[in-house]
């Protein structure tokens, strides 16, 4: 059997005297799309955030692609290849395009290639209608495409998304869900925190669900 | 006597584009704009790691800078005088009386009002810009300066605010720079010593000069918080 994408054994997170995650244990595997269900509070958003390095565990282990680290511990050169996508996601004063090529650039890809990759990237969320549109100004639906557009570019092993369908006008929810629908098409490794019925019941998902801080 | 004649004067002496005038205009642009371009950016960088860095000692830092802010210019330039004076410790650079003591005052005094607006534009930043660019590879240090793109209009407004001080400062200027004609005699000094002369054409019309920079600066700043408004 092949050795698992990413593995986390044990992972406790304490706030203000609660446990929020009490000894998570989880393993995905490559090309895998897991939806981590659970009720507001349930440490979903929690979990993911200290897959992406955004915050610190009290306890814990990460594998990553072999690679162990114990928590709060969290390699940098991960963060190249695990992308975190807010539940509300920040689009930079910037344009479309600018956003979308933020991380091409910040890794130090040329010009000419990250150019040809923003445009692709434009077309595959579908937002190509709205590029001259000012960021800020786009709809929850926009800019959730533009930021799921702005994370796939960068061609990560591991994508966290964090309630990409709530709060979205049923366009925008139907698009956001074709573009999942992609994503899990073309073998992209994805853990995706949710309530979305929808989504938790698609084939083909791996389902773990938190529930006060235990995964079951 | 009354002040009609004076002012009458002093437009005269701003639409003949009087040369001496002319001369300490530029002189406190020149000065002003030179301090203001050295200390911002070490300042708006000591801002953005107040803000964003714990560290021992931060909060005390942050305390110190905030302190500064009402610190008297007069005692800054007696610091900065001492300093540079022949027995001072950095008296065998001989800078005093010089332009470039004036821009090491001007220095000093903008420096905490750099830090503690940058402090405070990038605490009010949203603290989702930060983490998007750490998540999509960013490195800290590209990280920061994301932080301060999206509060340009605040980093702005602390520079603008910074030369608005600057450019009308006295305190400082008259004790490390002597106020020499031709060399370190910037508007507000002038118009001191014009005053006490008994000269108020001169004065008046520097003053005009300040007052119109003062609003200028005013006007740009509202500009740039109604841009910062539209986010």
């Amino acid at each position: 059997m092949s050795q698992p994408l990413l593995e986390v054994e044990g992972v406790v997170r304490r706030l203000g005297g609660r446990r929020v995650l009490d000894g998570v244990r989880l393993n995905l595997a490559r090309g895998q799309c897991c939806v981590l269900s659970g009720d507001n509070g349930s440490g979903k958003t929690t979990l993911l955030r200290i897959l992406s390095g955004l915050e610190a565990a009290d306890a814990g282990m990460l594998r990553f692609q072999g690679v162990q680290t114990r928590l709060p511990g969290y390699p940098d050169d991960w963060r190249l290849r695990v992308v975190y996508v807010h539940q509300h996601p920040y689009l930079f004063h910037s344009s479309v395009a600018g956003n979308i090529a933020y991380g091409l650039k910040a890794r130090g890809e040329p010009r000419e290639t990250w150019r040809q990759k923003v445009e692709e990237a434009i077309d595959w969320a579908g937002v190509r209608d709205v590029v001259a549109v000012p960021p800020q100004k786009l709809s929850g639906g926009e800019k959730q495409r533009v930021a799921m557009a702005r994370a796939k570019v960068l061609s990560p092993q591991l994508l966290l998304l964090d309630e990409p369908t709530a709060n979205l006008d049923a366009d925008g929810r139907r698009r956001t869900m074709e573009l999942l629908a992609r994503l899990f098409a073309e073998g992209v490794s994805v853990l995706i925190a949710c309530h979305d019925r929808e989504l938790i019941e698609l084939p083909g998902v791996q389902r773990l669900h938190l529930e006060n801080g235990k995964l079951l | 006597m009354g002040l009609l004649e004076p002012t009458r004067e002093a437009f005269a002496l701003l639409l003949q584009g009087d040369p001496e005038l002319l001369q300490i205009i530029w002189l406190s642009l020149w000065l002003s704009l030179a301090a203001i371009a050295l200390i911002s950016p070490p300042s708006i960088a000591l801002g953005l790691l107040l803000a964003k860095r714990r560290f021992p000692g931060q909060r005390a830092m942050v305390v110190l800078v905030q302190a500064l802010l009402s610190f008297p210019t007069v005692v800054v330039g007696l610091v900065i005088y001492l300093l540079l004076s022949r027995r001072g410790p950095l008296g065998s650079f001989e800078l005093l009386f010089s332009p470039s003591a004036i821009v090491i005052g001007y220095m000093v005094i903008a420096f905490p009002i750099l830090v503690v607006f940058t402090v405070s534009a990038v605490q009010g930043a949203d603290p989702r810009v930060y983490e998007t660019a750490r998540s999509l590879g960013a490195s800290r240090i590209r990280a920061g300066l994301t932080i301060l793109w999206e509060v340009r209009f605040g980093i702005t407004a602390a520079v603008v605010n910074a030369f608005g001080r600057v450019v009308s400062e006295v305190g400082c200027a008259i004790m490390v720079g002597g106020n020499i004609a031709g060399l370190t005699r910037n508007m507000p000094t002038a118009i001191a010593l014009e005053t006490s002369k008994g000269d108020f054409a001169q004065g008046i019309a520097l003053g005009m000069v300040l007052m119109a920079l003062a609003l200028g600066i005013n006007i740009l700043m509202a500009l740039l918080q109604g841009e910062g408004g539209l986010k």
